[in-house]
């Protein structure tokens, strides 16, 4: 390998010096390809036939999917194409290079036209060790483009098609190098990004191969759909399970700025959708990147996405970031969220207000977990929480919103209940706001979530009913429990029929 | 005054305690929120018209992609964010804790439960009161006996007459006997459909009875996860496509 590198070092002087009008010649076949895969092409019906029989114009029946026998015929087709491909690759004469670009174009052309693409058949005929011949150091650019590609719609089919790619796995990180024009560099995250996507085991290989590096350099200029691909391939590659690949990124020189950059970037909503997923890797998966993330006051841009954004693709992530961080352990809550600055927690809650106010249910949903967690907090954190806007709403989402938001509803407002754990035996209740919620209703809420399937569910329902039981002044728990009809509802209804 | 679980003597009680819950990016708590993501775990860079891109969004590859539902104890497999709406509203948004029967309306499931697992509800039957419940929202009537509420959701409410709002499964022999003694005066369709179990399709029947004839209920409306037309593909640049396999 290392021999190579030099060889292409050496290589390159020479070429360049040969002729401008070989250089020529390949800046203008990277335009083609550059503008092909820009534009929106030709019909794939009307492709296929045209490749078939040599006629130009075609008419093609509109159909919606592809019949067996087209499908026959693209197989054949990509058969063909990879044995001329074997050809061209073979063939050291003169137009060589021509040669094999074509045929690395035809094959990229078969591979991209459909939603199933003939990986299979492209396997078969043997078109992996082909692709990795032409991404040998050196080669043009529109070469390794082409070849790129092909692995690229290869990698995104079932596992073992995946897998096939991995002895191509070493020149596809290489070529992730800062000498890489941009394009191909772009072509060949995307294919490591598909095999990051796959599973852990090829994330491990991709690692020990070391694709990280290359990878979190690519993400670092301000803008350009290279950096956008990268932060995605990123996301794939580091979600773990094993958290090493996340602490790994956050220690890459300029990975952390770069990612507060481009999540605050307004004009390009997508790169920060993108770098909003690896935050999310990286604060579920990595203590060391959390307390990064913390310290640098990541949560102040990601509080002003929420604020701002309407994109529930930006949203998603970005409340999910903010969730675990307030999630970590609590050494980081205590500094994410100091009680003492009060604009900071307001301005937090006022963001996941707005989550709760959305009409998205997974939005609905996570802010309220984020709000449990908050709750779960010191008891400024909650009386900030219990005195601001949320409860209104959450008291109403307790009593009409769809299960799952109903349970992360109630964890908040429960917490809002009970003071921080002190020690053994039972945490001591906050009396003012148990009663004020009660009286607001929320207790019908709580015996509901008893009756439900989620065992889980129903010992929160069990666990604020004894706090009612036991908090509520003058004794006044017992009646209002029967009240709502939460006797009837307990599991032991034969004591019930003998007492009653 | 009745008091039932004595469990001031269960020392393992285990109390409200406030603790942040923290959970890995793979948790099923996570699941809805992933759905978008996880279809973009492997793109194919295509050549697509336009078109071609929004007749294949709406083509899913069934067999290879799927999120199982984060619902705990259920399971189900879905394979698109409609799908899993599809699904969530119609397995969670109400289902009976007793016998797992599955309600459109947390309504329905509460007059279910009434009528169906609650012995003081029975009791004041036995003793003459008006208990079961006009299923439709609104109309407030109510009556001494199941068939008699049945009746008025015929006369009044244009019900089909094969609608069953509850069919026990197993009666025993004795309450079998009994029933078979009122029923003999009445036509046989009406004997075979109150044997029958609730079948998914008297549910369906029971959704669109009821909506059609109520203009309110206390499910929520709109649950939807995103634009629908536009699926969340974020490289939108490049033509992708929906991948078939992802992590």
């Amino acid at each position: 390998m290392a021999d190579d590198s030099l060889a292409s070092h050496r290589r390159d002087p020479i070429k360049s010096s040969v002729g401008n009008v070989a250089a020529q010649r390949r800046r203008q076949n990277a335009a083609t390809v550059g503008k092909e895969r820009r534009e929106s092409l030709v019909r794939a019906k009307r492709l296929c036939r045209v490749g078939a029989t040599g006629d130009g114009d075609v008419p093609v029946e509109e159909n919606d999917m592809m019949t067996d026998e087209e499908g026959f015929l693209l197989e054949d087709q990509t058969s063909s194409a990879v044995k001329e491909l074997k050809s061209a690759v073979a063939y050291q004469g003169k137009g060589a290079m021509q040669k094999r670009v074509n045929a690395l174009r035809e094959l990229r052309r078969l591979l991209s036209k459909s939603e199933f693409p003939p990986v299979e058949a492209a396997l078969k005929a043997g078109a992996i060790p082909l692709l990795v011949q032409c991404l040998s150091f050196g080669s043009p650019d529109e070469q390794l483009l082409e070849a790129a590609w092909c692995l690229t719609n290869i990698a995104a089919g079932k596992p073992e098609e995946t897998k096939a790619l991995l002895p191509a796995l070493p020149l596809l990180i290489a070529h992730l190098g800062e000498k890489s024009s941009l394009p191909v560099a772009e072509q060949c995250a995307w294919a490591l990004g598909n095999v990051a996507g796959e599973g852990e085991e090829l994330r491990k290989v991709l690692l020990s191969q070391g694709a990280l590096p290359p990878l979190a350099r690519m993400m670092l200029p301000n803008k350009g759909s290279t950096v956008r691909t990268a932060a995605w391939a990123l996301s794939n590659l580091i979600k773990g399970p094993d958290p090493k690949a996340a602490t790994e990124l956050i220690k890459v020189d300029g990975v952390l700025d770069a990612i507060l950059r481009h999540l605050r970037n307004r004009k390009d909503e997508e790169l920060a959708t993108e770098v909003a997923w690896v935050i999310v890797y990286l604060s579920a998966l990595s203590n060391f990147a959390t307390g990064v993330l913390v310290k640098s006051d990541a949560l102040q841009p990601l509080v002003e996405r929420l604020a701002t954004s309407n994109s529930l693709q930006l949203l998603i992530p970005v409340l999910r970031s903010l969730g675990n961080l307030v999630a970590g352990d609590s050494h980081t809550t205590s500094t994410v969220l100091i009680p003492g600055m009060k604009s900071q927690v307001n301005g937090v809650v006022k963001v996941l207000v707005k989550c709760l106010k959305s009409d998205h249910r997974v939005l609905k949903k996570e802010a309220s977990w984020v709000l449990s967690n908050i709750a779960a907090g010191s008891i400024e954190h909650k009386q900030l929480i219990y005195s601001s806007e949320a409860v209104p709403l959450l008291l109403r989402l307790l009593s009409t919103a769809p299960f799952d938001i109903r349970k992360e509803v109630a964890y908040v407002l429960g917490n809002l209940c009970v003071a921080p754990a002190a020690g053994e035996g039972k945490p001591d209740l906050i009396k003012e706001n148990l009663v004020s919620l009660v009286q607001r209703g929320c207790l019908s809420g709580f015996i509901d979530l008893v009756r439900s399937a989620d065992i889980e569910a129903a010992r929160l329902g069990l666990q604020f009913t004894e706090l009612v039981l036991r908090g509520m002044p003058n004794g006044g728990g017992p009646k209002l429990v029967e009240q709502e009809e939460g006797m009837t509802r307990w599991k032991d209804t034969n004591s019930m029929k003998t007492k009653t | 005054m009745a008091m039932v679980v004595d469990y001031k003597h269960d020392s393992s009680f285990p109390y409200w305690t406030s603790i942040r819950r923290r959970f890995d990016p793979d948790s099923p708590f996570f699941s809805s929120g992933n759905l978008e993501r996880e279809l973009l775990a492997k793109q194919v860079a295509l050549d697509l018209t336009e078109d071609e891109r929004n007749q294949l969004e709406k083509m899913i590859d069934n067999d290879a992609r799927g999120v199982f539902c984060p619902i705990v104890g259920c399971g189900a497999r879905l394979t698109s964010l409609e799908d899993f709406e599809d699904h969530y509203i119609a397995r969670h948004t109400a289902s009976c804790s007793v016998c797992s029967r599955v309600y459109p309306t947390s309504r329905l499931l509460s007059i279910h439960v009434s009528e169906a697992h609650d012995s003081f509800f029975q009791a004041k039957v036995a003793r003459g009161y008006a208990m079961y419940e006009c299923l439709v929202e609104g109309c407030d009537l109510k009556f001494k006996n199941y068939k008699g509420r049945q009746q008025h959701l015929v006369d009044k409410h244009k019900f089909p007459t094969s609608f069953e709002f509850f069919n026990k499964a197993h009666p025993s022999k004795k309450k079998r006997l009994k029933n078979q003694q009122k029923r003999r005066t009445h036509k046989k369709d009406e004997e075979a459909s109150s044997k029958m179990e609730v079948e998914n399709e008297i549910i369906d029947g029971l959704v669109s009875a009821v909506s059609k004839l109520s203009t309110s209920d206390s499910s929520p409306s709109n649950i939807s996860f995103g634009r629908r037309n536009a699926r969340g593909l974020t490289f939108v640049p490049r033509s992708i496509q929906a991948p078939r396999e992802k992590k």
